[in-house]
């Protein structure tokens, strides 16, 4: 007996519970109530995903729901993965919402969409018809613009951000219809069964297509460059329960529906879709961590580097399409499962940091680095949890972020011996271009965390902050166990993995990807292990025994009090610390080209003399060149056109019916010349 | 090439050390067993002591080889070595630079005006000499005071 379907029945009815719970009850019991409920549509995920993950199957067909079509539903290890990933973001977010209702965030639409939102994260997966998949995909895309849109009455960027979000969501939608509609359309069915059995018979134009859109359509939704546009505004301007959604678990669909179109439904393809999939990957990783480590706006920061995790995953899954496209199955297994472990290791920490982020934002009503600082004392448990979500997202042993890194340079190292021109050239740059973001992304945490967290306050809002509501608490503290779990033993996810890659039809049939034990991590067809837990303790030990020595062999010093020197000037003030901006300085220079910031220095000379100053303002902005490169003059265009069509309409209706007749006629016209 | 010939054709232009002077140490440069940090503090200087004390670790005057040596901050330094007469601005600086300085500490005063405030006395900005404020251990008098007398002040304090 399958517990899959029963989960997904109570994920729903409990859905529906929370939304009308949302719009029915008074505002003061609402978010406690719509909590519940959220948090029960996660586990209800959680147990469906990892009933999956443990190896069995579910599939239901509804064919009255939806008219025409029906819905089709299936559940495997893959989606399982997905399903539970969310499931588990779900939970925590949903508990941490509770606390989180400041500014309005209890209001009643916040409240009855929030559950909505949490149950097409944990259904998406489940689909298995195009249609089907397409409807769910919509609802996740508008239930989560209505709730970044949330507080657009106390905040305009909000509205830019909504707007955003809402045009370039449809753009990638459109992108996805025509792959998708272009591939039922040529495979004879739309029921993923029949795509699979379909995908065959595709003339290899067809293919190409349907893959080249499909990749631009998820990785848009992933975040990938140039598409990222959306991410870095909608995420930070988001509250932040949504922000742990969207950036820990939404984010992950893309590199899904990737993984299920590129290898289960397409089943492969030539090498030069995982060579762009790398390429695209590559360039995302780097370009998303260089931004964060440039980014004065902590949430920006965290979302931007959400941008590079998500690069990251694509290089696992475009070296997986690779592999796959060489015959070399193992190595394609490796790298695909560093792909799976990372989107679960990112979900686990970027949910952590971005509720510690939402934490500091409760506390303080600011997200700008510049002026918060001085939070250990005042918010010891946040700055903990932020710690310990960095220390993830950094890539160093011991977080959780390190193991799946560690994994993926496995797949790509081992990799390098597969022949090929464009391999040999695109590999070692994917492993620079790995290596590279790491190291920025421990400047980037390493700024957020000792800027953010340390040293005296810069502002009065980060002076009078508190620590936040138990609830908050409570759900990052379930991301933290998440994180410490994955980081110490991370091999008791191997069985699960490899049926999850398994299932995607990647790889030998029941071959074994990775060896678990409960303490070590093993490459089962390569050299290769990882002792994640005796790293963390050998560390640990070393930690503890330095000072003890140091302390042991000193000889007791003569202990007196002096004031801080301070070259005779007066006490050090918060104004002379490193801020974010001053941290981020050399790193800024040095990718002075890619970056391009912009800088303004104003000299007001005094009115009577030109050489005597009275005031200096010197402006920096590092804008998003991407944005400003390929968007804006794209934006201006549209604009343009815009204004020349006005012409078009005058307002005069002989004009508009001569327009409709022309039209007609050209269309009849046309029918007439083709047929 | 043209470094090395250049080391080579001046050689060595310091001049012969002078005999040990005279004197008494203070008692707590014994603790110093031949070697000081020097710290140097422009209380209020017209620039001319500074350009004597620049000459007396030179390479003609070499102090450095008697065991006294400039460094940056009081926090490494044994000896200070005030110039100028003390204005009211670097009155309070010169105190907190004395304590921050780890004892056993000497205090050299260096030139006219830091023993009597010399040509400034009596000055609207001028707060008083140096052992106004700070106790002083050794006097260098002079306007400006020659470097070898810097020196055999300094190596006083050294000892050797």
């Amino acid at each position: 007996m399958s517990a899959i379907g029963p989960a997904l029945a109570a994920a729903g009815a409990l859905a529906a519970a929370g939304s009308a719970c949302g719009l029915a009850l008074p505002e003061r019991a609402r978010p406690a109530a719509v909590g519940a409920c959220t948090a029960g549509v996660g586990a209800a995920g959680l147990v469906a995903g990892v009933s999956a993950l443990r190896g069995q199957l579910w599939s239901a067909s509804l064919p009255d729901l939806l008219p025409l079509a029906g819905v089709h539903l299936a559940v495997d290890a893959l989606s399982g993965l997905f399903i539970a990933v969310c499931g588990g973001v779900t939970v925590a977010a949903a508990v941490y919402g509770i606390g989180y209702t400041r500014h309005g965030l209890a209001g009643r639409n916040v409240q009855a969409v929030l559950p909505l939102f949490a149950w097409t994260l944990v259904t998406v997966p489940t689909a298995a018809s195009v249609s089907t998949f397409l409807l769910l995909w919509e609802l996740m895309a508008l239930s989560s613009l209505l709730l970044v849109v949330a507080e657009h009455r106390r905040r305009a960027p909000v509205r830019e951000a909504g707007l955003w979000y809402a045009v370039m969501t449809h753009l990638g939608l459109v992108l996805l219809l025509i792959a998708l509609a272009l591939f039922s359309a040529r495979a004879g069915g739309e029921t993923f069964t029949a795509l699979r059995a379909g995908a065959g018979r595709l003339s290899p134009a067809v293919r190409d297509t349907v893959f080249v859109l499909a990749l631009a359509a998820f990785g848009s939704k992933a975040g990938a460059v140039p598409l990222h546009a959306w991410l870095p505004r909608a995420h930070p301007e988001a509250p932040s329960n949504v922000s742990m959604l969207m950036s820990a678990a939404m984010v992950n669909l893309g590199a899904y529906g990737l993984i299920r179109t590129g290898f289960d439904l397409l089943d492969g393809g030539p090498r030069w879709w995982g060579l762009l999939t790398v390429a695209l990957g590559a360039v995302t990783a780097v370009y998303g961590i260089v931004q964060a480590a440039v980014a004065t706006d902590l949430k920006r920061l965290l979302a931007y580097s959400t941008s590079e995790n998500l690069g990251l995953v694509l290089i696992g899954v475009g070296a997986a399409l690779l592999f796959d496209a060489d015959h070399h199955d193992e190595l394609a297994a490796l790298a695909l499962a560093a792909a799976l472990l990372h989107v679960v290791n990112h979900a686990a920490f970027k949910a952590l940091l971005f509720g510690a982020a939402g934490s500091v934002l409760h506390a303080t009503g600011t997200r700008d680095l510049d002026i918060l600082g001085g939070l250990r004392p005042r918010m010891p448990a946040t700055t903990a949890l932020f710690a310990l979500g960095a220390l993830g997202a950094m890539a160093l042993p011991p977080g959780n972020g390190f193991v799946s890194e560690w994994l993926l340079l496995q797949a790509l190292i081992h990799g390098l011996a597969a022949p090929g021109v464009t391999t040999a050239v695109l590999l070692p740059v994917a492993i620079a271009a790995i290596a590279l973001s790491a190291g920025l992304a421990a400047a980037a945490f390493v700024k957020a965390l000792g800027v953010g967290f340390f040293a005296r306050p810069r502002g009065s809002a980060a002076q009078r902050a508190v620590e936040s509501p138990r609830a908050m608490l409570a759900g990052m503290g379930l991301c933290a166990a998440a994180c410490a779990g994955l980081a110490l033993v991370p091999g008791t996810l191997s069985d699960a993995l490899g049926r999850a890659v398994a299932a995607s039809g990647t790889g030998t049939v029941g071959g074994r990807i990775l060896v678990g034990g409960g303490l070590d991590l093993r490459l089962a067809g390569f050299t290769g292990r990882l002792a994640s837990l005796w790293i963390a303790l050998a560390l640990a030990a070393v930690a503890a025994a330095v000072p003890a020595v140091v302390r042991s062999r000193a000889r007791a010093p003569r202990r007196s009090d002096a004031p801080l020197w301070d070259c005779g000037a007066g006490a050090p003030t918060a104004r002379m610390e490193y801020t974010a901006t001053s941290f981020a300085e050399p790193l800024q220079r040095v990718f002075d080209d890619v970056l391009a910031p912009e800088q303004d220095v104003d000299v007001t000379p005094v009115r009577e003399s030109a050489y005597l100053v009275e005031r200096v303002r010197y402006q920096r902005r590092v804008p998003d060149r991407i944005e400003h490169r390929l968007y804006l003059p794209v934006l201006q265009l549209l604009a343009r056109a815009g204004q020349a069509a006005r012409r078009l309409a005058g307002g005069s209706v002989h004009r508009y019916l001569g327009y409709g007749f022309t039209a007609l006629v050209v269309l009849l016209l046309a029918l007439a010349v083709t047929r | 090439m043209g470094l090395s010939r250049r080391i080579r054709e001046i050689g060595r232009i310091a001049e012969p050390a002078p005999p040990r002077p005279e004197g008494e140490t203070p008692p707590a440069t014994r603790l110093l067993c031949g070697s000081a940090q020097v710290r140097h503090v422009d209380a209020g200087s017209c620039n001319g002591c500074e350009i004597e004390i620049g000459g007396a670790f030179g390479p003609v005057y070499d102090a450095e080889r008697y065991g006294a040596r400039l460094v940056a901050s009081p926090r490494h330094a044994d000896v200070l070595l005030v110039t100028g007469p003390v204005t009211r601005n670097m009155a309070d600086p010169l105190r907190r630079t004395h304590q921050a300085a780890p004892e056993p500490r000497v205090v050299v005063a260096v030139g006219d005006c830091a023993l009597n405030c010399g040509l400034f006395a009596g000055a609207y900005g001028v707060a008083g000499a140096v052992a106004d404020i700070v106790p002083v251990d050794l006097e260098v008098p002079g306007c400006p005071p020659e470097p070898a007398e810097i020196v055999a002040a300094l190596r006083r304090v050294t000892g050797r």
